[in-house]
Parts: C-alpha cells; structure tokens; sequence
C-alpha cells in the first residue's frame, strides 16, 4: 500500500478545520471532533487499525503517520475548545433584592378560614356538612324547635321578619318564607324531616338577629349547629365531641366545661366553656382572669323537637350545640370590633392567608 | 336577680363566702352578671336568671336552689310561732269591704285580697336596705311590703286605695272596647278586649298583672288598701304587656309563669309583715276565689333512662337527695322514682326536666367525656359547599379577595339592582332595625360596591373583592350568587413596568373562569342592565339559559356607592345554582398525546368592525372541519385599526393551528384547508386578507 505523506497529514488537519468552521453549536462540534478522534469508526481509529494490519516493514512509517495526525488533530481541538465560540456572553450581575413579579392571589374571608377549618375538623369526626335557606318559615325555626307562638323565648332572638313572604325553594304555594332565621337550627329540622336517624351534621351558614351594630354585635353572623342523633347519644358524648373539637381548634390541652343553661330545643341545655388556651386556665386578660372562654350553647335535644319532626323520642336520643362563627375567630385572631368582618377594608382582609 | 346574701341566710344557713356562693351557683345554671360587696360579711349578688325559672326570680327560689347545691336544710316560711320567716293565719272567708268577683277564670285562675287598715309608719332600715340592695327604691310602707314579698317570695301584689274603688268592687274581667287606663307611670293607654283588667263597678283599676291605675294609686293620704294577690295567665299577661309596651316586674314574673298556690301564703306574709313594721293590719278574712283547683303534676324518671341520657350513673341516694331539697316528692318505684311537681316549678313538664335537675345539681363535670361510635357512614357533603370553596379558589387565584357584606341593605341601594327595574321585587323588612337595613339585598353588587367605596376612601387604589352568598327577591326567592367588583390596576405595578387599568375583559375573563370551573365554557352576548354602561354590558350564558351578567358599572351608580366619580368599576355576578344546574358531566379520562406535529398558519384579515368576534370564530370553525388538514386551534392573536385600515374596518390576526391525530400533515394537505377557511371568510364576510 501506498504509505501516506505529508501531503495526506495536511489533507486531513483541513478536512478537520473545514468542519470545525460550518459547525453551529457545541454538539456539532463534539460530533466532528468524535469523527476524528473517537474510539470507534473515527479517522483516527481507522488509521490505527490500518497500522495493525499493515506489513511489518511499514508498521513503523504508517504508525508514526497516524501517531502524527492524531497529535495535530487534538491540538487543534483542544484550541478550538479554548476558544469557547459557543459559551453565552457573560451574564449581567442583576439585583436579586429588587421585588419579584408576584402572581396577585387574593384573600379568602377570615370567616371563611374559620368556618373552613371547622368544617374540615367535624368532617374528620365524621359529621356530614348540611346547608339550608337564610329566608325561613316559623315552623322551621321556631314550632319545630319547642318554640310555640307566644313562647318567652321567641323573644330571647328577636327575629327580622319580611314584609312580604317570599317562596321557597321547593317552589309550592304553601311553602312560604316569612322571616330571616334566627340559628342554623332551622336546618336541622329540615335534614330530620327528610332523614331518618342515625344523623350526625353540621349546619354552617348566617344567622339574623335584632341586634344593633356595635363592636361586639351584629344583626347578621355566621353559625354552625352541630346535631347527633342515634340510640344512646348521651350528653357524655357530647363533651366528648365537643372537647376533640376544641382541641384540635384551640389547644391541645382544652378542658370543656358545661354551664346548665336554658334552650327551649335542648333538655338538659347548657353553655359551653372551653379552657383558656392562652393561660391554659390559669385568667389573663383574655378570659378576664376566668380560665375560661365561652364558646356557645350545647344540649341533649329536646323529645319535642323529636316529636315535631315525626322521630321516636323513647328510641333516639340526640345532642346538639352551636357555636358563633364570629366568635371563633374574634378570639383565634384577637379581632378587637366584630364590624372590621363587615367592612372588608382590604388592609384586614390581607392579614390572613390566601 | 339581685341576691343580698344576708337575705337569703333568713332561708338558709349558707357560711360560703359570695364569689364562692356565685360560682358554685353558675355552674347550676344562674350566670352572674356583678357581685357587690355590701359592707362585712354580705354581698349582692346580680344573678341572670334564665326565661324558665321564674320561681327563681326571688330570694326564696334561689334560697333552694342554694340549699340543695350545699346540701343544707331549708326554712321554708310558715305560720308557726317560731318560724323564721313569719306567715300570718289570716283565715279565709268572704269580706264585707270588697266585694271580689272573677268573671274571666280562663285569664284569672285564682284572685286572692285582703284589706287593710293603715297606720302612718315608716318601714324599718332593715327593710329599705334589703330593698334597696334589690333594686327596689322603698316608697311607702304599705307599699314596701308588697314589694318586700315580690323580693322574698317572688309573687308580684298589687294594693289599691279601697277608697279610689267605685262600688268597692273589684272585678276581673277582660278590658271593653275603648277602655283607658292611666297607669302609675302617668301614661293613657288605651286597652282592647284581649286585654284583662282588674276593675270596679265603673272602669278598669289595673291592667291585670301589668300595672295599676292612677285613680286607685295607694298614696300618703290612703287610709284603707285592698292587697291584691293573684295567678294570671301567662300568655295573657305576656301579650298585654308587649302590645302596651310596658313591662313591670310583676308582667316581667307573670309572663314566665307564677305559682298557683303561692297567692295566698304572698297575702299571710304580708299581712304578717305589716304587723311586724306597724304599717296597719288586716281587717276581715281573707278572700280567695279559685273556682277550678290545680293538682301538682306527676312525673316518671326511669332510672335507665336518667343514665342513658346523661352517659354517667348518678347514685341513687342523689337523685332522691337532689329532687327533695328542691323541694319536690319522690317515690320509688321499680324501675326508678315518681315525682310529684310543686306548682312553683312551671319548667319541670316532664321526665327530661327531672333529667337536668338531677344532672345539673349532681354536676356536669363528673361527665367522662365520650365520643359516639359511627354505625353508618356520612352522607355526602352539600354540593353547594365544594362549588362555593371551588369559585372561592378560581377567583382569589385571579387576584380577588373576599368580601362577606350584610344580607340587608337599604332600599335606595337595592333598587337600581331590582330585578329588570322591577322594585316590587325587592323583599323588605317589616321590622327593620333601621332605614339603612331595611331590604333583603336582591343582588350582592351594592354590599361589594359599598366595600369597594370604603377602600377607596382609604385611599386604597387597586380594589377587587367577591363575594358568595344569598340573594332574595319575591320572583325568584333566595338564590345563590356570585359576585365580583374590580376597580384599578388589572395587573400590580412592577418596577419592571408592564401594569394595566381594568377593564371589561378582565371581568369578563374571571367570569370565564367561575363559568369553565362549574359548569364548561361559557357564551357572552350584548346587553343591557340599568347600572351597567351600555355597549360595556354582556349577559353571561351557559347551555343556552343566562346565568349573569358582566359589565362596567355606570357613573351613576358608582357614585351613590360612595366611590370617586372618575373611577372606572367593573363588576360581574352569576347565579351559582343555575351555574351548578346546567354543569355538563366533564368527561374525566385524559385524551392520548398527539403522534404527529401540528402546523401553524397565520392569517390577517380586515373585516367590519360590527362583526363579532365569535361570529368569525364561527366561520373559521365550521369551514376548518371539512378541509383535508383537520382545525385544532383558533386564537385571535391581534386585533387592529388605524392607518392601513379602513374606517369601519378592522384588522384581525388569526393563527390556525392543523393537525392529524393519524398522519403527519402535508404542506398541500394544510394550504388547502386554510384556503377553504379563507374563502368561507370571503364568501360569508367580504373579509379582505392583509
């Protein structure tokens, strides 16, 4: 065979340098110098394995050759790679304290998280969450509920009523809405009208009463009345429900206290005092040195309730309690005047999360 | 319920020191509203007494309630020598100086009297400052006493100047029709025959437990009184006092209910009292009419069902304890105790009321607490509370915030939102707290805007609030809504620049979004509503049936709202229950990736400017689906007038994207279907390509 010459080397290292010049990008580049001087199928290996076969008495000729090409082709590599023709420009030095182009999320209500979070609490307990309709008939917030007309206790929540009846949802003539409830109990008699026990709900929703505006009423305020019903709910558990509730809401180490109190809809009724998580009962100013802070009313529900809604009061027995959504989170966020809820002055709105 | 502690010691030998006596009280069921020191060793304590207990509206009630929570005998008031607290044995018969007569017994069960003679007297320090310490302003003896056994034994009494009586008479009976009465207070009130009055042979003395008269009123000059101890009814009393508006401390204690056989032994202490203080003494029997008598009513308590319902075994020997020193009867029997009932005890009805006697004197803190076991599974949640937590997530991932605005507002807010104008839609209030609460809101735009005004004021300049809740109006009655105000910058400033007014397409497109989460894709198209800018207003539309309306707010409107006139406000709402109603099964399984490549084709066109954007959209659609490259995509990408184009004209920039779910498309496969799509667009709207 023909040995090749200096003629061949320079042939080669152009061919090289041709290709160097059209490529576009470092992996072209990469890949012109792999078909010089890859292991494998390259000018390079070829003309190794050339040497290998090659008569002995121009082994040493072609071997210099190829030793000589391979040195040229890699010097010429490793300057094109000193080059660096394809590295971006440097980057200019940015001032990563200026703000960020943040998405603009908005705010969900505070009573929103609050109503929120209980839900997600009674859920757990495996309490089904149930709405109702605001406009309501007496029969629903009152009759049903051990309130007959001319009860003291009609009084207790002075009522708004409309000036003209208003038709329900069911869309029926005779289904008219009177008045603006006065307690999400309303929606416990109509789940018990179309459910038949064991029951375990929560009823979450606003509530009206006659109550001027001042810092810490206000006519309209969100509630949510919690009702179990089944055979042999006892008022053992409902402190039971009640304090996993307010451990998990307020603090782990929550006592409940029950105060007898006075609910025409429950028998035994009474108030609900949870143990102030702030001083852990010992009184500071947030329980006005109490120990503890009351959170609503509780009670076994009253047989006549059981009676208006056609369930066996001698088979079933049931708890109820209900507790202000305001207050809730009056005392989880410290909220001085119930009005700032009602205001929706951005400035509030954007102190709590998204 | 004012409680001087001295007082209560004539009943009870209690040594617990007031702060204790009052807590060891409200964990019975009496909260306490103040406890004041009343020089050594004594106190008033200031008990809320709850709407079922007005037996304990009296030292005597709670006297009991004291001796059953210490376990501490009680002295109960009697006509024996040495009784502590002194009854007179006043016997009863028919008077010869008043003649008493019940001509309602449905009102008036029981009428007790008795007349005294009076002596000038002045009643004792001792007297006045237990009084006093009530909240009792001591007035004259004779009337002190009356006031003194309101007080002690809770039964309201009324004296009359036997001399202010015509025909010495009294007789009970329902007021008649255009009677009046002035009241002690000094005020006419004109009565009807729903009303029970006490009367003499010419014209009512009192309105029958409410208030006395005037021409009856027991003064310094009074020589001879009728004392007046009665039962009335109690929805009676209750309905007469609220129609008056007058309330008493006798209304205050009839309404909830008094003891039927509490009268007479009210009449014995005062009698007995009146001797005591040398303010005069009873002359002749006492009358009692009480033509039909009351039994005390029986009651069962199980035993079983005591522990069921209270989930703890309270001992035997405390029921029977706790029930007795209340001053019921128990008896046992097999499976548990028969009660027999005092009448003064209007609460206790039936077998749950012994329940929370027993449990709330045993107490509730030996109550281990529970949890009730789970034998079903929860019925699924309200739909309406994961749709409303999904628009809530929709719209503050847009930027917005939450409002929650009351669901009265006042007319003069709610009418431009009537329902197409129709104001007698709104629904009012017939007993608004005042004018500015006076109408159910029949959309939540007026309490956003509002919210929206007083942010502005603050001088806060980008506002965007929503809010989810109920509207009412007589047509439609209560729906829910979604609603949502914006107003300023659409995007926040940036030192890099780049921010942007509002505008209607950016509540359009947070319409969109509420829409594409509930219910699928929605269409807008031109409308008009009264606050809204006409030519700035689209009805939102979903499955055919419009479910809301998007638009800028007029200058009017934003201004009665309290914003500043020159601010821009766009606002949107939708009703959520048709959203949800309409809501399309969303087919829940993915669709395979495409194999082959898409193809892109832009396309400027100059069009009419009155042709609505989704009409082309419409050509583009219906054209690309018969070409031989199928439409996959149509985005307006440009929109443009001004030189180059015609006026009345507009430019649009398109950009269609083709592609084959089986087949890489050819260049020819794809000119061909633009092509057919230009020339529907020719043919159908003279669109000219640019």
């Amino acid at each position: 065979m023909t040995v090749p010459d200096l003629a061949e080397l320079n042939a080669q290292i152009a061919a090289f340098e041709a290709e160097l010049a059209q490529v576009a990008s470092a992996r072209d580049a990469q890949s012109a110098r792999d078909r010089f001087l890859g292991r494998k199928n390259s000018v390079i290996a070829s003309w190794m394995q050339i040497v290998a076969g090659a008569p002995p008495e121009q082994k040493k000729v072609i071997g210099r050759f190829a030793n000589d090409l391979k040195k040229a082709i890699e010097a010429r590599w490793a300057q094109f790679v000193a080059e660096d023709r394809f590295s971006r420009p440097p980057a200019p030095t940015l001032d990563v304290t200026l703000p960020g182009r943040q998405p603009r999320l908005g705010h969900r209500h505070p009573l929103t998280l609050v109503r929120d979070r209980m839900e997600a609490i009674f859920t757990r307990m495996g309490f089904s969450v149930v709405e109702g309709p605001e406009v309501e008939d007496e029969w629903h917030c009152f009759d049903a509920l051990n309130m007959p007309a001319e009860h003291p206790a009609r009084d207790m929540q002075d009522t708004l009523y409309l000036a003209t009846p208003v038709r329900g949802e069911s869309g029926r003539s005779d289904d008219l809405r009177t008045l603006l409830r006065t307690h999400t109990s309303a929606v416990q008699i109509r789940y018990m009208e179309a459910h038949q026990p064991p029951v375990r709900i929560v009823a979450p929703g606003r509530v009206y009463r006659r109550d001027d505006l001042d810092l810490t009423h206000s006519p309209a305020f969100g509630q949510m009345e919690a009702l179990v019903v089944g055979e042999g709910i006892s008022l053992a558990h409902l402190k039971g429900t009640l304090l996993a509730f307010a451990r998990e809401m307020f603090s782990e180490s929550a006592r409940v206290r029950f105060r007898p109190s006075f609910f025409p809809y429950t028998e035994p009724s009474a108030e609900i005092d949870i143990s102030c998580w702030r001083c852990d009962g010992r009184g500071c100013q947030m329980c006005k040195q109490t120990g503890w802070i009351e959170l609503g009313g509780c009670g076994m529900v009253h047989p006549a309730v059981f009676e208006a809604v056609g369930y066996d009061a001698e088979r079933y027995t049931g708890f109820a309690f209900g507790i202000g959504i305001e207050r809730v989170a009056i005392l989880r966020h410290q909220v001085q005047d119930i009005r700032l809820f009602f205001e929706n002055d951005l400035r509030f709105l954007e102190q709590f999360p998204h | 319920m004012k409680l001087l502690i001295s007082w209560v010691r004539d009943f009870v030998d209690v040594s617990a020191p007031a702060d204790e006596l009052a807590a060891s009280l409200a964990l019975r069921g009496f909260e306490v509203a103040s406890i004041e020191p009343m020089g050594v060793g004594d106190a008033v304590i200031d008990f809320e007494v709850t709407a079922n207990r007005p037996d304990c509206l009296s030292v005597l009630g709670l006297a009991r309630e004291i001796a059953t929570a210490y376990d501490l005998p009680m002295r109960e008031p009697s006509d024996r020598p040495d009784a502590r607290i002194q009854l007179a044995a006043v016997p009863a018969g028919e008077s010869e100086h008043v003649s008493v007569t019940i001509d309602d017994d449905e009102l008036c069960p029981r009428y007790t009297a008795a007349v005294a003679e009076l002596r000038d007297a002045v009643s004792p320090d001792w007297m006045t400052r237990r009084l006093q310490a009530s909240g009792i302003r001591p007035i004259s003896a004779c009337v002190d006493v009356t006031n003194y056994v309101l007080m002690e034994m809770g039964h309201p009494m009324h004296a009359f100047d036997l001399d202010g009586l015509a025909g010495r008479a009294l007789r009970i009976r329902r007021a008649r029709l255009g009677e009046r009465v002035t009241t002690l207070d000094g005020v006419e009130r004109k009565l009807d025959q729903d009303m029970l009055v006490i009367a003499d042979s010419d014209r009512p003395q009192a309105i029958a437990g409410v208030m006395g008269s005037s021409t009856s009123e027991v003064t310094t000059a009074t020589r001879t009184v009728v004392f007046e101890s009665a039962y009335f009814k109690a929805s009676s009393i209750r309905r007469t006092s609220k129609k008056l508006g007058l309330r008493s401390e006798a209304s205050f204690r009839f309404e909830r209910g008094a003891d039927i056989n509490l009268p007479v032994a009210a009449l014995q202490r005062a009698t007995a009292l009146m001797t005591e203080i040398g303010a005069g003494r009873v002359i002749g029997p006492l009358v009692d009419r009480y033509p039909r008598r009351q039994g005390p009513r029986r009651l069962r308590l199980r035993r079983a069902h005591l522990g069921r319902l209270l989930g703890m075994a309270v001992p035997e020997s405390e029921v029977v304890r706790i029930l007795r020193s209340l001053g019921m009867s128990v008896a046992s029997t097999g499976d548990g105790w028969e009660v027999i009932v005092p009448t003064f005890r209007v609460d206790v009805l039936r077998e749950i009321d012994l329940v929370e006697e027993v449990g709330r004197h045993y107490g509730f803190d030996k109550l281990e607490p529970a949890f009730p076991a789970m034998d079903v599974p929860a019925t699924p949640p309200d739909p309406r509370i994961s749709r409303d937590q999904l628009v809530r997530r929709v719209l503050t991932a847009g930027g917005l915030s939450e409002a929650v605005t009351f669901g009265f507002i006042e007319a003069a807010a709610a009418e431009p939102f009537a329902p197409e104008g129709r104001v007698n839609e709104l629904v009012g209030l017939s007993n608004p707290l005042s004018a500015k609460f006076d109408t159910l809101r029949p959309s939540l735009l007026p309490g956003l805007l509002d919210a929206v005004a007083r942010n502005r004021r603050h001088g806060r300049r980008d506002v965007g609030l929503f809010e989810i809740g109920s509207r009412f109006t007589t047509g439609a009655g209560e729906t829910g809504g979604v609603a949502l105000a914006w107003t300023g910058a659409a995007v926040p400033n940036h030192w890099s620049g780049g921010s942007r007014e509002v505008d209607f397409f950016d509540v359009k497109g947070a319409a969109e979004a509420v829409c594409d989460a509930l219910a699928g894709s929605a269409r807008f198209r031109p409308s008009t509503r009264a606050f809204l800018v006409p030519g700035q207003t689209a009805e939102v539309v979903v499955a055919g049936s419009p479910v809301g309306v998007v638009g800028e707010l007029t200058a009017a409107v934003a201004e009665q709202s309290g914003a500043p006139p020159q601010d821009k406000v766009y606002v949107a709402e939708m009703d959520l229950g048709l959203l949800a109603a309409v809501r399309t099964e969303r087919q829940e399984w993915v669709q395979p990736l495409p194999r082959h490549p898409f193809v892109v084709r832009d396309a400027s066109l100059i069009v009419s400017d009155a042709l609505p954007a989704e009409i082309i959209r419409g050509t583009i659609q219906a054209s690309g689906t018969s070409g031989a490259a199928p439409l996959v995509g149509v985005e307006f990408f440009d929109r443009y007038t001004g030189p180059g184009v015609p006026a009345g004209s507009v430019s649009i920039a398109v950009r269609l994207t083709f592609q084959a779910p089986d087949r890489t498309l050819t260049d020819s496969d794809v000119q061909q279907a633009f092509d057919t799509i230009l020339a529907a667009l020719v043919r159908e709207h003279g669109a000219r390509q640019r």
